[in-house]
């Protein structure tokens, strides 16, 4: 058993990148006061926004900008809907994951680019990225810079920082636009190179599992870590164990990611503290 | 410096302020009074340039800081934080560097405030307040405007307050402070202006008025049975039945009442917070007074909001009016109805008649005292020590979440500032 | 009457947005307007394929409307769809009823899940019902593949449910089920004090509480209910349409409920106004792919593109 856990260590490191990114993302935005639950349909979106772009132009560094600027478009949309419009962040988050679904299965059946190869990925400058870089530079933004402190007033009385005279409004579109950079990055990650293109509903539930470990994690950045290598581990196990053939059935093991977030979310025990002012318009 | 000159503002069908003419000079305190829904919160705000007026001018010179009445403080951030919100561009900072900031800022202002690494959930709310007041009066303002600055406040903690604005004002920084309490406003304002339905109806120097003559100005007719404001205890009218719990805002009533409301489900309750725990605002008025009901039928319900609104002056348009479009004494009227109709055997009311005009005041004590002749016995949480000495025949203390010992109405006069400033 | 235009107008926006998104590939908007169109509603058998589709819709579209009365985010409908199924086809050797009152109680029981990890982890169940969804995915895959296999062992479906809904005229019985769901909803919130002290919970939990409402068991209660409807749609579907289970079984019918429920503004009876029009949007967007070789994702973009429109205009009629 324990060399299956050992055995899984560098897969679960590379194959939850996407996973990782997405939760200091999300952290943010959250830390700002919104509630996104649309990642899974930026990360969705990024994913084919970047495959179509690395698989037209055979460039992966553009095809990685190309999911990046799929996600922005996103980040766009529901920041017009959750910060201009004040609407219902639930609501409008569970919209935009529809509008993904849909629209990305639709514009994937629509052109050929997608039959294209897709370029190959030699050095992989995400992975320090996620797991040193980005958590470092983040922390730093949140908890050693003026803007940092003034987000969190944002997420956690708002009405405060608008009577010193700031933007509740341009602090939460900063952290939208953070959010989409790194989400942007990680859904091209995905379909460049955790597979090779785009697939429909490829993202598999991996936004709501990162919207999880940011609870689990408490609104913190070495949480998020934590809990990320938590759950990619038993993740990665899932494959070890298929390949063990130990006797479980396959489509058991394919539940077992959600079923490990369940029991994460479980493990918040009692009164978590979320930011005050989290998903109130 | 400020001059406003026939300020009108209307929110809606209501007029808040009514062609308003008033000044206030360099180094001078001014007070103004009156009820709640004068119109003293909306004309400061204008004043300090908050919100626009619908008529009339404002003319200000330098910069005015208005002090609210709710604190807009961040509870999750340490002091030097809040503090730091105010002053910042963009730039990377340190803890230790706000800190350095934060006492540099409390230091220039006179006020003391010590360890600016507490978060101010852990501040009591004697020195959330005089937080409040560091961020305004650190922007150096040319007026100072406090709205309601010692509801909060322990006597001791109010005198210290008296003394900064003594001082502030002796700097040259025009004060101006809104307050409903009369023996303080004499004790620190040198002129006294008073509101009444959006107008000014008096203004004098404070030497040359009393306590009995503004309250009169305050108020359209005083009726014999009301407690005159700031005089204490010395009506016997408490009823054995009733017993209150006085104290500062802050210090556990708003728990007390939640436990209680578990504990006692059987009993009736009246929330503090009327809009938001009080009524359902998108229900109609005969949903809200059956809300404890067992069983609804629409033609019984409606009947018996007609019954509820005729018997308890509910000025509505019908029973099917949505409970969010009436104004606040009507609302808590109708959480009167429900709590009280069911003749309850217990009555917890937090703050009844918070924000309540004369009338509704005094609709709500009738019922109150009728509920106890009943026989109910009835729990009274008020930060308002004129009611809980108008209707309780036992009185307690509440400070930092821990009762006094039951008191009569005498000893309790004596006690209760001693009491609600946690000195023994 | 203004909430009613409002709907309307949120509608026929969709469906001029699919027309200009075809028109971006190179599409006729005309042409996909027509087929659209004649697909769903242009003959008898278009028509029945949109009642067919109109039924589970109106089923998971009240569970969402109950649970949002509530004030409780159940997102989960696809999965107490998918365990509905399962308990229907485990339970049809028992014929119909007893086959659909299994649907309704693992609906719930699936739904109640997420209730509890609220009440007792504080877990938020706009995520709890979410991650139930894929579990409930993944287990109808294992069951099809596995212990429910059928017995001819060729594709990856059971064998057919011991009960059928009777067939009326091109339909099943399932549509009367789900009209007389509709009025029991309507009843159920305006009619009885039960659902008061729901609406008033998702107004106002803490006016609630004070009035002396145990809100955590209310929330609870609301929502099994609301499993239990989307649960019987599953269940309905089965006995009236598929017959077996497969792994597509759901084919987000549970999602779908959310865009239903809003576009009738919540309320159960406009439910099943609503319902039609997205089942005929499903058919023709079915037609769609048939004919002109569109994604049936269109169909689902379409359903964002109301419930985001929805929200555009609410906004700007609370702004006057």
């Amino acid at each position: 058993m324990f060399d299956l856990v050992v055995d899984s260590v560098p897969l679960a490191i590379v194959a939850s990148i996407p996973l990782l990114l997405a939760v200091e993302g999300e952290l943010i935005v959250q830390r700002g006061g919104i509630i996104n639950l649309g990642i899974e349909g930026m990360m969705l979106t990024a994913a084919m926004t970047a495959a179509f772009a690395a698989q037209t132009t055979h460039n992966l560094a553009i095809g990685f900008v190309g999911g990046v600027a799929g996600a922005a478009m996103i980040a766009a949309l529901f920041g017009l809907f959750a910060i201009v419009l004040r609407a219902d962040q639930i609501v409008t988050g569970t919209a935009i994951n529809l509008l993904a679904l849909g629209g990305t299965s639709f514009v994937y059946h629509e052109t050929q680019a997608f039959q294209q190869p897709v370029p190959q990925l030699r050095t992989d400058p995400l992975l320090p990225l996620a797991w040193i870089v980005a958590p470092i530079i983040l922390g730093v933004i949140l908890w050693n810079s003026s803007f940092g402190l003034r987000l969190r007033a944002c997420g956690e009385h708002p009405e405060a920082l608008l009577a010193t005279g700031r933007s509740v409004r341009m602090h939460r579109w900063a952290a939208l636009m953070i959010e989409g950079l790194l989400v942007g990055l990680a859904g091209a990650y995905l379909s460049l190179a955790l597979s090779s293109g785009f697939a429909e509903n490829m993202t598999a539930g991996r936004g709501f599992i990162a919207l999880s470990i940011v609870i689990f994690g408490r609104w913190k950045l070495k949480g998020a870590l934590l809990g990320t290598a938590i759950f990619g581990l038993a993740a990665a196990m899932q494959y070890a164990l298929q390949a063990a053939n130990r006797g479980i059935p396959f489509h058991l093991l394919l539940a077992v990611p959600y079923v490990v977030t369940l029991l994460i979310l479980c493990g918040v025990a009692g009164r978590v503290r979320a930011p005050e002012a989290l998903a109130k318009p | 410096m400020i001059h406003l000159s026939h300020i009108t503002k209307t929110f809606g069908p209501t007029r808040a302020v009514d062609d308003v003419s008033l000044e206030v000079q360099r180094g001078e305190i001014v007070a103004l009074a009156g009820e709640n829904g004068a119109g003293k919160t909306t004309l400061m705000r204008i004043a300090a340039g908050e919100i626009d007026a619908d008529g009339g001018t404002v003319n200000r010179e330098g910069r005015a800081e208005l002090v609210h009445q709710h604190f807009l403080l961040v509870d999750a951030l340490t002091i030097a934080e809040n503090l730091a919100l105010t002053h910042l561009g963009f730039r990377f900072t340190t803890r230790r560097m706000i800190e350095r900031e934060a006492r540099e800022i409390i230091a220039g202002t006179g006020i003391e405030l010590r360890d600016v690494s507490r978060r101010v959930s852990e501040l009591s709310v004697g020195e959330r307040s005089k937080l409040e007041l560091i961020k305004a009066i650190a922007r150096r303002p040319a007026t100072l405007i406090l709205d309601e600055p010692t509801s909060v406040l322990t006597p001791n903690e109010t005198g210290e307050l008296f003394a900064v604005m003594r001082r502030v004002a002796g700097e040259g920084t025009a004060v101006v402070f809104i307050s409903h309490k009369l023996p303080e406003v004499l004790a620190v304002a040198q002129r006294v202006i008073v509101m009444r339905a959006g107008r000014v109806v008096a203004e004098s120097a404070a030497r040359d008025t009393n306590v009995q003559a503004l309250a009169n100005a305050m108020v359209v007719a005083q009726s014999p049975g009301l407690p005159v404001a700031g005089q204490l205890g010395d009506r016997v009218t408490g009823q054995p039945n009733i017993k209150a719990i006085v104290g500062v805002a802050g210090n556990g009533q708003s728990e007390l009442a939640a436990k209680l409301r578990d504990e006692h489900r059987e009993a009736g309750h009246i929330p503090e917070d009327r809009s938001r725990d009080g009524i359902v605002a998108e229900l109609t008025i005969a949903e809200n007074l059956a809300l404890k009901a067992k069983r609804w039928n629409a033609r019984d319900a409606a009947r018996h909001a007609e019954r509820m609104i005729a018997l308890y002056s509910i000025r509505a348009s019908g029973p099917l009016q949505r409970a969010g479009d009436l104004s606040g004494g009507n609302q808590q009227k109708v959480i009167l109805a429900r709590e009280l109709d069911r003749r309850p055997p217990m009555i917890v009311a937090a703050e009844p008649t918070r924000g309540l005009d004369i009338a509704a005041t005094r609709f709500v004590h009738e019922q109150l005292r009728a509920a106890a002749a009943d026989g109910a016995s009835i729990l009274l949480i008020t930060s308002d020590l004129n009611e809980a000495f108008a209707l309780a025949g036992t009185i307690q203390v509440i400070y930092r979440g821990r009762l006094s010992e039951a008191m009569t109405p005498e000893e309790a006069s004596r006690r209760v500032a001693a009491l609600m400033a946690g000195v023994a | 009457m203004r909430r009613f235009g409002v709907a309307v107008l949120a509608a026929a926006s969709a469906v001029l947005l699919l027309a200009f998104s075809g028109a971006l590939f190179g599409h006729s908007p005309w042409s996909l307007l027509s087929i659209l169109g004649s697909g769903s509603v242009g003959s008898r058998f278009a028509l029945a394929g949109t009642l067919l589709k109109a039924v589970p819709l109106l089923l998971t579209g009240l569970s969402v409307v109950i649970a949002f009365r509530a004030g409780v985010w159940n997102i989960g409908g696809e999965g107490q769809f998918i365990v509905g199924g399962l308990a229907a086809l485990v339970a049809s050797r028992w014929g119909v009823v007893a086959s659909l009152a299994a649907a309704m109680l693992a609906g719930a029981a699936w739904a109640s899940i997420a209730s509890a990890m609220r009440l007792w982890r504080n877990a938020p169940e706009v995520l709890t019902t979410i991650l139930l969804n894929f579990t409930a995915i993944h287990l109808l895959g294992w069951s099809v593949n596995g212990p429910l296999r059928e017995h001819a062992a060729q594709y990856p479906q059971t064998d057919p449910a011991g009960a059928a809904l009777p067939v009326l005229g091109g339909v099943h019985a399932g549509i009367v089920l789900a009209v007389a769901a509709s009025v029991f909803a309507w009843w159920l919130l305006y009619r009885t004090a039960e659902g008061l002290r729901l609406r008033a919970t998702g107004f106002n939990p803490n006016a609630a509480r004070w009035a002396g409402i145990r809100v955590g068991a209310q929330l609870a209660r609301a929502m099994a209910i609301s499993g239990a409807a989307a649960g019987l749609a599953g269940g309905v579907e089965l006995l009236g349409v598929t017959h077996r289970l497969f792994e597509r079984f759901a084919a987000g019918y549970g999602y779908s409920g959310i865009a239903v429920a809003l576009l009738a503004q919540l309320h159960p009876l406009a439910t099943i106004a609503s319902a039609l029009f997205f089942g005929a949007l499903v058919t023709g967007a079915g037609e769609l792919q048939r004919a002109a070789n569109i994604s049936a994702g269109l169909a689902t973009f379409g359903q964002a593109v109301v419930i985001l429109t929805l929200i555009v205009f609410e906004n700007v009629r609370s702004r006057r």
